[in-house]
């Protein structure tokens, strides 16, 4: 149901893994001994990572509490199912489902590689091919049927983007191979 | 149109966008005979932010080079922020096939690398000109019992810790720099000056003005508003002449003390440049000090004119450099002069 | 009486029909900067510059402050609205804006952000007429150690940010501060944790954090629930009635004057002001437990509190030509070249300008209002677009922001990094706002601390020999131990997840962290 959720023991664990590599960087941290100063660049890092431990140590005894008391302050995951404004339960196809892969943990994993992609290509591609292209291969790919629709808005919010940056406000976006 | 640069290809990714950008409006040089001129935009790079030092530089010389009517094509400002300003320089270092990309430049370029900062420093790019500079100014709050800039000497010469001294940036930055020389030059141990470091020369005044410490060093056009209000009391300037905005503050050689320290600020080519290119430039650049709005604008901000060409320029840094790393290496920042 | 006279003089200034144009233009352009993420007002400024170049000074101010004032306000709808903070200032903004909006009442929302904000301006203004020539001298007496100060009672906002997992909420502290302590170090020039990476020498921008933690795991969990539970569903309408105003009034009040304080810190700013005033608003309200989950009162207090900061900041500017902030930083700079040197001699040599502009701020207020109370439904229709459309736009808004920032290709790699982080952070319940808490106050509470034992040379005595230093990290202690003590007078009834043994703890932590 919650993808890439784990229990207290693993985050336990991977938190400790993190203070740890983080203890041994402050620790290669070199003293500032050129001008006398009463509190070294790796003193606070050696108490945050410090801190860090126990808080991981912690973590990891501590007994799992119920998923649903998860709710952080802001905005959980699985809270918000809950309040969907009377909908029925998720399986009924009462709205259209984003996506197509089954598992949830493979779309977010090719959602993320979709970002990177759009990430590499804006400084070849240049703002407008790159962006126009992501914004309309993903809405596609997400379920959204009026190709027209999307069309228009995947060209139109790239170059209303771009223009209102690069000539009205003087911020040079990556042009890439376009003339302007 | 990536086709015809196959060295923009094996640059970096960064480089290679704004390089097929550049294509995009025409070739690199000029095939005829005469004089060089650019025939694509002129892309200023800003190695900071919007909003700081560099960029009010930048964006105030493309202003005046653009309204001015002094080039035919336009002058765009780029930032490229981060790394104190070693992300802009390694930029423009690495398109050394780019006569048009140039960017604004100060002690910095000198200081960073020598801290380790950077890899690339003064002699990895080509001296265009140096526009403007600004002297440091030493205060104390209004109702301090020190009096002069001799009196804060003996003051340290009897116990450095009698007395604290803010700047605004980092040690081994401008400020502490032009703080350690000076006092270096007075005969006192630079390692010895309690110096502390705050977020730009405002944050160091206001502390200052209420008394956290005992004097502040900063650039002179910053401290003007606090010192005609009186709520600073300027000791001594670091320049050669009086500043205009300081008339009445010594300088630091009137005081006895040998030691001058500028905030120059100048323009800088990638490596490689040929002698017409450069020429082109310090005829554009001469031009432009000489416009009046850039005189204007920059009496404005404090700055006075102190131009020069590439070839003196390039011999103003060599000196200036060697100057920054002998102070740095009083103060134990860095080991020889090849920095750290 | 004298004051007044020149207020009308003042308002003689911002009531000429240009002045009142370029309050409007600056206004609007601000408030649609402010709604890109990642520009913030500085940007805003630093863009509007070239446009306000040759005009009459007193123009240029007016319409630069109106970008000023206009961006925060516009950065808060971004926050309600997508989750995605557009300034820095109004990140706290979106812990009950969007849960708000979620719900149905984006609307309401907006409104109590528009109003919060219009009285958290109105409130500044007013200040800063009355007592700004007083306020220098509070500027300047904040010391380095009173700093410090400052940032530990911040910071304890953890606990009652922290959510139920008290162990988790710290863990997020304490990595926020270790992100903020990524870059060089100011205090001794050492690069700390940069991997040798020059793009990471100025430290990770906050707004790259922000919208990494907020805006895309937010998207990330609107896929993974393949889109169920929008507020695409009824439509709560934006009045609010005399409940609501009733509601929101103190928390709006509180906000706007701790606000107005905070932002007259240089240094401190807007985006500190609306931590503090949610955090305390929070504590004191007696629904504090329902802050997160779309209290209106968690809409109003920061909103109140970063457009009171905003007006607050332009006292050290105004009195001592001191920028509080990066952004009255760039104020300053876009004045000079404009031939004014603000500072102390302005009130004096320049009235007209002085009252002109305060005066002009009272019209941009409302102008602010009068702006976009019309556009709200107009906004709240953006939560109607199909998911499946609305995705890769916020995704793309980010990216415009970080790049437009920092034009930097590292960067955006970084705020997919914080997405994903972000994302499994709040799937294995571990709450963000601490972390971005830690981020903001972190390495500013190592600076003042530092530097406090700079000027002391190492005597640590220099934080409870200020008065308000001591005051503050008294307060400090107040409000750490307050919970443990209400827990004993109503007896044991929470289970497990207490605040208390590691409230003590992070007590200890931040006092002793040598």
């Amino acid at each position: 149901m919650k993808p890439f959720t784990f229990s207290n023991r693993v985050l336990g664990a991977a938190v400790g893994v993190l203070a740890v590599v983080y203890l041994y960087l402050a620790f290669t941290l070199e003293e500032f001994t050129a001008v006398s100063v009463p509190v070294q660049p790796a003193t606070l890092p050696k108490w945050l990572g410090a801190v860090l431990l126990v808080l991981a140590a912690v973590l990891f005894f501590q007994k799992q509490e119920d998923t649903g008391e998860q709710a952080g302050s802001d905005g959980d995951g699985d809270e918000a199912s809950k309040t969907g404004g009377g909908a029925p339960a998720r399986p009924a196809a009462a709205r259209p489902a984003l996506g197509r892969l089954a598992d949830p943990r493979h779309e977010l994993a090719l959602f993320a590689a979709s970002i990177g992609l759009y990430i590499a290509l804006l400084e070849p591609l240049g703002f407008l091919i790159s962006t126009t292209a992501y914004i309309a291969a993903t809405t596609w790919y997400l379920g959204y049927r009026r190709h027209w629709a999307n069309a228009l808005v995947a060209v139109g919010v790239s170059a209303v983007l771009y223009f209102a940056m690069s000539d009205f406000l003087r911020v040079a976006l990556p042009t890439g191979p376009l003339p302007f | 149109m990536f086709r015809a640069r196959p060295v923009a290809v094996a640059a970096a990714l960064a480089s290679l966008a704004l390089a097929a950008t550049a294509c995009g409006t025409g070739g690199g040089q000029q095939e005829d005979g005469g004089p060089w001129k650019p025939d694509r935009p002129i892309e200023l790079i800003a190695p900071a932010a919007t909003g700081g030092g560099w960029d009010t530089l930048a964006r105030t010389s493309g202003r005046v080079l653009e309204e001015g009517g002094l080039v035919d094509e336009p002058v765009q400002v780029v930032n490229k922020p981060g790394g104190g300003g070693s992300i802009g320089w390694a930029y423009v270092a690495q398109t050394p096939d780019t006569p048009t990309r140039l960017f604004v430049t100060s002690p910095p370029i000198s200081l960073v690398p020598l801290m380790g900062g950077s890899t690339y420093d003064h002699e990895d790019f080509t001296p265009i000109a140096r526009l403007a500079t600004e002297y440091m100014v030493y205060l104390v709050p209004k109702d301090s019992p020190i009096e002069s800039w001799g009196d804060m000497v003996d003051r340290l010469e009897e116990d450095p810790r009698q007395v604290s001294i803010a700047g605004g940036s980092s040690p081994g930055s401008m400020d502490h720099v032009a703080l350690a020389g000076a006092v270096e030059a007075a005969g006192i141990d630079p390692t010895a000056i309690n110096y502390v470091p705050f977020d730009g020369g405002g944050e160091a005044m206001t502390q200052a003005v209420g008394g956290h410490v005992d004097a502040v060093v900063t650039g002179a056009s910053e401290a003007a508003g606090l010192v005609e209000s009186g709520d600073l009391r300027p000791l001594a300037v670091s320049g050669a002449e009086r500043a205009s905005t300081l008339p009445d503050t010594p300088t630091l050689q009137e005081e006895g003390v040998d030691f001058t320290y500028d905030i120059w600020r100048g323009v800088m080519g990638p490596p490689d440049m040929t002698d017409e290119q450069v020429a082109y430039y310090e005829d554009l650049f001469t031009d432009m000090t000489e416009e009046e709005s850039w005189k204007k604008q920059t009496k404005a901000l404090g700055w006075t004119d102190s131009y020069m060409g590439s070839e003196e320029f390039g011999g103003f840094l060599d000196q200036s450099s060697t100057d920054s790393a002998e102070i740095l290496m009083k103060i134990g920042l860095i080991e020889d002069e090849e920095g750290r | 009486m004298e004051t007044l006279q020149q207020m009308g003089a003042g308002f003689g200034v911002a009531f000429t029909p240009e002045n009142l144009l370029f309050v409007f233009i600056g206004v609007l352009a601000g408030t649609v900067i402010g709604i890109l993420p990642g520009l913030g007002p500085m940007s805003a400024i630093a863009l509007m510059i070239p446009i306000a170049f040759g005009m009459d000074p007193t123009t240029a101010i007016i319409m630069l402050a109106g970008v000023y004032y206009g961006a925060i306000f516009g950065g808060s709808t971004s926050s309600i609205l997508l989750n995605a903070p557009g300034v820095a200032g109004t990140v706290a903004t979106s812990f009950d804006g969007y849960p708000m909006a979620r719900k149905g009442a984006a609307g309401k929302a907006l409104a109590i952000a528009a109003i919060a904000s219009f009285t958290g301006g109105t409130i500044g203004v007013v200040l800063l007429m009355l007592i700004a020539p007083a306020l220098s001298s509070f500027a300047v007496s904040f010391g380095p150690a009173d700093y410090f100060a400052l940032m530990v009672l911040g910071l304890t906002a953890v606990v009652t940010l922290g959510g139920r997992n008290i162990t988790k909420g710290l863990i997020a502290a304490v990595v926020g501060v270790m992100v903020s302590l990524v870059g060089i170090d100011s205090q001794t020039a050492t690069l700390r944790f940069t991997f040798g990476m020059p793009e990471l020498y100025e430290g990770v921008k906050f707004l790259i954090v922000a919208l990494g933690l907020f805006a895309l795991a937010e998207v990330f969990s609107m896929l993974a629930r393949r889109g169920a539970g929008g507020a695409d569903g009824a439509m709560t309408s934006l009045r609010l009635n005399r409940r609501d105003l009733g509601r929101i009034a103190g928390p709006t009040g509180r906000g706007s004057i701790l606000g107005f304080f905070t932002g007259v810190l240089p240094g401190a700013g807007a985006t500190v002001a609306s931590f503090l005033s949610y955090s305390m608003e929070k504590r004191i309200a007696k629904d504090g437990d329902t802050f997160g989950s779309g209290n209106p009162k968690g809409v109003a207090a920061p909103e109140a509190g970063n457009n009171a900061a905003a007006v607050g900041s332009f006292v050290p500017m105004l009195t001592l030509g001191v920028p509080g902030s990066g952004t009255t930083a760039i104020l300053l700079g876009a004045l000079l070249v404009l031939g004014v040197t603000p500072g102390p001699m302005m009130l004096s040599d320049r009235p007209e300008m002085f009252w002109g502009l305060v005066a002009s701020m009272y019209v941009g207020n409302i102008v602010l209002l009068v702006l976009n109370l019309p556009l709200i439904p107009l906004f709240a229709k953006v939560l109607k677009t199909p998911r499946a459309v609305l995705i890769p736009l916020v995704v793309v808004f980010c990216v415009v922001g970080v790049y437009g920032l920092s034009f930097s290709v590292f960067d955006l790699w970084l705020l997919l990094g914080f997405g994903v982080v972000g994302y499994l952070m709040r799937q294995n319940g571990f709450p963000a706002a601490p972390m971005i808490l830690g981020l903001i106050l972190g390495s500013m509470m190592e600076r003042s601390m530092r530097q406090a034992l700079q000027i002391s040379y190492g005597d640590w005595t220099t934080f409870v020999t200020s008065p308000y230093s001591a005051a503050l990290l008294g307060l400090t202690a107040i409000v750490l131990v307050w919970p443990l003590v209400k827990r004993l007078r109503s007896g044991p009834k929470a289970p497990a997840a207490g605040a208390s043994p590691d409230g003590a703890q992070k007590e200890e932590d931040t006092a002793s962290t040598p």
